[in-house]
């Protein structure tokens, strides 16, 4: 297969430089092009102003500040030759045929032969943009549609022509697969492809039905979000995000470009009360504001709301409604059965995207697991169209088109369900050609490399399990401990498993991984059962749960085989503590990774304190002496420092130079599992570590720099008292730098210092409060 | 005959001595209720339950309610008695002075109202709800209905009552079938039953203010669609004057064990007029506020039932001669000794008095507590008492009218076959004490709410309100040897209720029927270790004091701590090893061999 080694994208609008800067993150030297401004002095100008937006925005594209310095800025006039070093070529310029046209004729003098160019369209179909172009070009070329922001959104569409090479599409979907670490989904040259296709529909059946049905935006986006599985932005708030200019442009080029028994003409309008928004600046976020507005009024912040029958923006309130209730009462069906407006926008809104779903999904994809990815990972849904029609069922979705009026689609009609599991492998339907042909029942195919755990549980039962935790035979003598608590918190019930699966492993498996497929790998102790416990007062047993995390952690660190973590999203506090025990991590690239106890009051008392001391004193890297690497935990912890990426991690220590990195999400359990299988080749648990720390002289100097901090006003009064307790644990207490002590007596301190701050009411109000809002407080 | 003296020297010893430490009169409006006016107060309603209410306890248990026409009539001298209750002031002791009321702290109520119950149970039922009705008005009402309502409650011209029960839904308020149809005019009507309406009609007051909980059209299902209602029985003139009758009618008025001259009615709504208070579809939410209310008042009744039980007991033990005490007669030239010698007498009235004297203590400071939710200028402080009263509101409930009924019990054991007849009127007392285990939420229902709502709220931040004065009282007085006699104890208790609470959260994670199966002895587990902490209080002001003791007050007071301590508070480590055993031998039983 051919390799992809250097990569060009040109156009440096918002899409073209975020696609560079995560092929920067990949690892891939990439030029970056677009044009020279008239009058400009500097020629690259619209490049390098692109690359210095990458470092401001939020969140950030770069996954490491680093990673810039892959990314050549240049311009399309003087730096054209360049593109023959490129072996794949990212067409990223304005929607305009004829632009794009001249410049493929462009580059396509230039390229080196058997690259691959590919065009970041969402609106153009292939066969326009290769029209007229020579067959060389046409062989090579694609469309690889990203989604925005590109780091952020795990869905990448690619259209493929007739004419395209077989080897230049496999080069692009391994490419994207494992570098980029996108979820490639094959989607028709139809228009809008499949996210999109089906995205707009319902966004603008979901606007136009508000309307009409006199709702207000917040009870519209708060019925159609959680309930079905949806982001809380609903139709409104998405509409504010993406951009509201954005629909007199797409909604008219969706309905001249699709064809013409579409249902989607019958809601092509766009209403008054948008182009009347547009035209005076309120486009959204970007804009004035939209649907929604942050009034920022005397320092106060206050979220507003257009009134869609006035069109005045007024303070925007949570809705209460019935319909909620209802669901809460008796599920989806509960909602949709409900008899109020807000249930029949829902019936509407959500029938009616659903029958669109089905009525084009055999002609825009191969089956209905890519339509229900894309939809996933496109717009971020929780169940793909098709899942949620399994959810809803198939007979109810009938009865509610039926009840509006509204065509069936032949789908629904299909006899038995769209989704089954046969032989412990997931099936689901697929059309052998485009259109027309009777979908029939398919395994859902996974790429080499790809091992989910959501397939390994509909093909065997859990080694054991109780409600907070499982552990599963993943093959190959891998045990795989997974974590199913609220926002997998760790647990009383969760320490129980960590011991059970060290029992477990060390007499009949080789090694273990722990991993899980929630959105995060694990939000830390579990701060309500710590709460409750400084409630009643019952501190013994709260100093027992901090020995019980010490302990269980140490199990693993000792076991007699190897443990490898295999984190992805937030890995915080407690989550932290467990995979510095671990022998190795394999991270995915999107790791928030960080010892935040500070925020809450407290410090890391599961062995995090100490695990931080041993990578400090252990990296070569940075500077030595018996206080340098205490002063760097010290930075790092006493702030509740969060890594941005996986890549931010290792600088911060959180992650070794050793640990790997996995840039698709779908890849992270067999890449962990392939690490813990080399490991335990020739393992040996680690020697118990002696440490040699300053004692009070280092906490003195660490507590110069607190009062600094407050000085300053950067810290506040409990922030310098957890800092204190904090340098007096990294500094070894009452110690001095000839005094060997063991890792107990640092597991030692750490709880003495947990438990004289948990005691504090200033502490207990910020638990409380982190519990309450999400948010950490600052007393 | 029985009789009823209002225990007024320990009412102040709990007001001034036992709740110093609570700094009431720091509070803003507390400067005008200096502590001579509360002595005052309680001394004049001591007077109204002596010789107004007690009187006609007996006479209106005998007589009972009749309803004819549709109209209830209240036993012999009820109407007079009430008109002397009003004309004294008493309805709105508490209330705020801009809706005539007398802005008095919740303290002084809890103490008044004790005597109303103790001395005449089915009169105070008539006065308590309407107390109830005007807090939920006043924290949910509209200003034109607190302006137009509330005077005239505050002066206790109309009552108030609480409409929740139909026949099909008791406890469980989902099942609840009364609609309310709105108008164009904004107001609603009512149509449908309600039954075991205290004081839903009767012939003291001059007009009726129905609470009424009711289901709008469109309502979503179950307890989230319920809304609330006032429902006058007359309705009212913009200027407060009374209009046409409404139609909300009494159709059977109910025959009862006991509180006979309390009017327990069957209203029936025929399209009455009804007022929306609060939000739609919030009405449970709001008429929490009224059964909370309510809640503590049904506790005080197990105290005041309670009290006066055992002073007849206490009279009757002294006076009545039976047998000889085991050591040798103790009045040898009487022909016997009087029940006083007998050592298992003495423990029924000492058993009685240390619960009465320990429930005292528990709700003047729920009533402290009270004021300071409504009057403290610190948010914070403010916060933790409401915390405190959420979390002990359950236990004051069921735990004070447990006690209260064997309070009433024990008296009718000192009494023996004279307790079970009805000439000492001592069984009026165990047949009124009844019904408090039952009504405003029976005390499994307590128990439930205290382990099921109370217990996990915001992650156990009421309990904080209880658990760390407590333990930071214990740690105070580590080692002071001459008060071990009653923290060691206390420790101990509190040491059992902590683990007991750990483990109830712990478990009940993975099953509810384990919090289910410890509720009723957790809240036991809870009111003990409360009262203990109270007795361990009172015990150590009164050694404070002992050397100026001149009546033996404070001797007793320690006496009965000691009492508490040794003889009652261990029955924790029973509670504790049954909520330890876990649920299985509740829950593995099988259904069919019941």
């Amino acid at each position: 297969m051919m390799k992809i080694e250097k990569m060009a994208v040109i156009g440096a609008g918002v899409m073209g430089s975020a696609i560079a800067a995560q092929a920067a993150n990949a690892g891939v030297p990439v030029l970056l092009l677009d044009i020279v401004p008239e009058g400009a002095t500097d020629r690259n100008m619209v490049a390098k102003n692109a690359l210095k937006k990458l470092q401001e925005t939020d969140p950030p594209p770069l996954m490491h500040r680093k990673n810039l310095a892959r990314i050549t800025p240049g311009n399309i006039e003087d730096d054209l030759e360049k593109l023959a070093e490129a072996d794949w070529i990212i067409e990223a310029v304005i929607e305009k045929p004829d632009i794009k046209h001249r410049l493929y004729r462009n580059l396509d003098s230039v390229r080196k032969s058997g690259s691959v160019v590919s065009s970041n369209t969402s609106t153009l179909p292939l066969a326009e943009l290769t029209r007229d172009m020579p067959e060389n070009f046409r062989r090579d070329f694609l469309i690889t549609h990203f989604f925005n922001p590109p780091r952020y959104m795990r869905l990448l569409e690619i259209v493929y022509g007739p004419e395209t090479r077989p080897d230049a599409l496999a080069a692009l979907v391994d490419f994207g697969d494992r570098r980029l670490g996108k979820s490639i989904v094959h989607s028709n040259d139809t228009p809008g492809f499949i996210a999109n296709r089906i995205g707009i529909f319902w966004l603008q059946l979901g606007l136009l039905e508000a309307l009409r049905l006199g709702l207000t935006v917040e009870e519209a986006d708060t019925v159609i979000s959680r309930p079905f599985g949806i982001p809380k932005t609903g139709i409104f708030g998405l509409l504010d995000l993406v951009g509201l200019d954005l629909v007199p442009h797409i909604v008219p080029g969706m309905d001249r470009a699709l064809p013409p028994n579409d249902p989607f003409h019958a809601i092509s309008q766009v209403p008054d009360l948008v182009t009347r928004m547009i035209a005076e600046g309120y486009t959204g976020r970007k804009g004035k504001g939209g649907f929604y507005r942050l009034n920022r009024n005397r320092g106060e912040r206050i979220k507003e709301a257009l009134d869609l029958q006035t069109g005045a923006y007024r303070v925007s309130t949570k809705p209460e409604l019935a319909s909620i209730a209802a669901m809460k009462a008796g599920g989806l069906a509960g909602l949709l059965q409900f008899h109020d407006k807000t249930a029949e926008y829902a019936r509407s809104v959500m029938a009616q995207t659903l029958a669109y779903a089905a009525e084009v999904a055999p002609h825009v994809a191969d089956d209905l697991e890519s339509v229900d990815r894309a939809m996933r990972l496109g717009y971020n849904w929780q169940y793909g169209p098709f899942e949620l029609i399994d959810r809803i069922g198939d007979e109810n979705l009938v009865r509610m088109l039926e009840a509006m009026g509204k065509p069936v689609p032949d789908l629904l009609r299909h006899d038995g369900p769209l989704y089954q599991v046969v032989d412990g492998r997931l099936h689901g339907l697929a059309f052998t050609g485009t259109g027309g042909t009777k979908p029939t029942l398919r395994a859902v195919n996974r790429p080499p490399g790809v091992l989910l755990l959501a397939d390994v549980k509909r093909r065997s039962k859990p080694l054991t399990k109780n409600p907070s935790a499982s552990l599963w035979d993943v093959g190959d003598g891998v045990v795989c401990l997974e974590f199913q608590s609220k926002m997998n918190t760790f647990d009383p019930l969760v320490l129980k498993l960590v011991h059970k699966a060290v029992d477990i492993v060390r007499s009949d498996y080789r090694a273990l991984v722990i991993y899980n497929e929630a959105d995060n790998f694990s939000a830390g102790a579990n701060l309500g059962v710590l709460l409750f416990g400084v409630n009643i007062a019952l501190w013994p047993e709260v100093e027992n749960m901090v020995k019980q995390g010490q302990e269980a952690f140490k199990a693993l660190e000792y076991a007699p085989f190897p443990v490898v973590g295999a984190p992805s999203g937030m890995a915080l506090g407690g989550g932290c503590e467990i995979l510095l025990h671990c022998d190795a991590v394999q991270a995915h690239a999107e790791l928030y990774m960080g010892l935040v106890e500070a925020g809450v009051g407290v410090i890391p008392g599961w062995g995090g304190c100490k695990e931080m001391l041993l990578r400090a004193f252990a990296d070569k890297k940075s500077p030595q002496g018996p206080m340098a690497p205490v002063a760097r935990v010290f930075e790092t912890v006493s702030v509740a420092t969060v890594s941005k990426s996986a890549q931010e991690a290792k600088d911060l220590l959180f992650l070794r130079p050793t640990d790997g990195i996995t840039m698709n999400r779908d890849r992270l359990l067999f890449d962990a599992k392939e690490k813990a299988l080399a490991l335990s080749e020739s393992y040996a648990p680690p020697e118990p570590p002696v440490f040699y720390l300053p004692g009070p002289s280092g906490k003195a100097a660490l507590d110069m720099a607190i009062g600094q901090y407050r000085r300053l006003g950067k810290a506040t009064a409990h922030d310098a008292v957890v800092a204190g307790a904090l340098a007096d644990v990294l500094t070894g207490g009452d110690t001095d730098i000839s005094k060997p002590l063991s890792e107990d007596d640092l597991l030692a301190l750490e709880r003495r210092a947990f438990m004289d701050l948990v005691k504090r009411k200033e502490t207990i109000a910020r638990m409380e409060h982190m519990l309450e809002t999400g948010k950490p407080l600052r007393n | 005959m029985a009789t009823y003296k209002a225990p007024l020297r320990d009412m102040r010893f709990i007001y001034h001595e036992f709740l110093a430490d609570q700094h009431l009169e720091d509070m803003p409006g507390m400067e005008d209720v200096p502590p001579e006016l509360v002595d005052a107060v309680l001394e004049e309603m001591a007077k109204v339950a002596e010789n107004i209410l007690f009187p006609l306890n007996r006479s209106g248990d005998e007589e009972g309610c009749r309803l004819e026409n549709g109209e209830v009539h209240t036993p012999r001298g009820f109407k007079d008695a009430y008109q002397r209750y009003r004309e004294g002031g008493w309805p709105g002791l508490t209330s705020r002075p801009e809706y005539g009321g007398q802005g008095l702290p919740e303290t002084v109520y809890v103490l008044t109202s004790e005597m109303m119950s103790a001395s005449n149970l089915s009169f105070a039922i008539y006065t308590k709800l309407t107390h109830g009705a005007y807090q939920l008005l006043l924290k949910t009402a509209s200003e034109e209905i607190k302006n137009l309502y509330l005077p005239n409650m505050v002066e206790g011209r109309w009552t108030g009552t609480m409409c929740l029960t139909e026949p099909q839904c008791g406890t469980d308020l989902g099942l609840l079938r009364t609609k309310a149809v709105p108008q164009p005019d904004g107001t609603y009507r009512l149509t449908g039953n309600k039954i075991f309406i205290s004081g839903g009609e009767q012939d003291l007051s001059e007009n009726i203010i129905q609470m009424v909980l009711a289901r709008a059209p469109d309502a979503p299902p179950g307890v989230k669609g319920i809304s609330l209602f006032l429902v006058p029985k007359f309705l009212v003139n913009p200027d407060g004057s009374l209009g046409p009758r409404n139609r909300i009618f009494c159709t059977a008025i109910e025959h009862k064990m006991g509180i006979k001259g309390s009017s327990t009615c069957s209203l029936s709504l025929e399209d009455a007029a009804g007022y929306l208070i609060g939000d739609l579809h919030k009405g449970l939410r709001a008429m929490f506020v009224m059964m909370n209310s309510a809640r503590l008042e049904v506790g005080l009744q197990g105290l005041g039932l309670g009290e006066v039980a055992y002073q007849n007991a206490a009279a009757y033990a002294k006076e009545r001669l039976q047998g000889r005490a085991l050591t040798g007669p103790k009045n040898p030239d009487k022909p016997a000794d009087p029940l006083i010698v007998h050592p298992d007498v003495r423990r029924m009235l000492l058993t009685m008095r240390a619960y009465t004297e320990g429930m005292r203590a528990m709700s003047a400071w729920v009533g402290a507590q009270l004021d300071k939710e409504n009057r403290h200028p610190d948010p914070g402080i403010r916060q933790q008492a409401e915390d405190f009263v959420a979390l002990l509101t359950p236990v004051v409930k069921a735990f004070f009218t447990d006690l209260g009924f064997e309070t009433a019990n024990l008296a009718m054991q000192v009494y023996g076959g004279h307790g079970y007849i009805r000439e000492h009127g001592i069984e009026q007392f165990v047949r009124d004490a009844r019904i408090a285990q039952i009504y405003e939420g029976a005390n499994g229902i307590q128990a439930l709410d205290l382990v099921g709502r109370k217990l996990p709220a915001h992650a156990g931040r009421y309990l904080r309100s209880f658990f760390h004065p407590v333990q930071r009282y214990l740690d105070e007085r580590a080692g002071q040897a001459q008060l071990a006699f009653v923290t060691e104890p206390l420790a101990k208790a509190f040491g059992r209720l902590q683990r007991a609470t750990a483990f109830i959260a712990e478990r009940s994670l993975a099953d509810p029927n384990e919090a289910g199966a410890a509720a009723y002895d957790y809240l036991h587990l809870f009111g003990l270790t409360t009262m203990a902490y109270c007795w361990a209080r009172m015990a150590e002001i009164a050694q404070e004091k002992i050397k100026d003791d001149t009546t033996g007050f404070y001797q007793a007071k320690l006496d009965t701590a000691r009492f508490f301590m040794e003889r009652i508070l261990p029955r924790t480590s029973g509670l504790f090893s049954a909520i330890l055993s876990g649920s299985g031998s509740i829950m593995d039983f099988k259904d069919e061999a019941f």
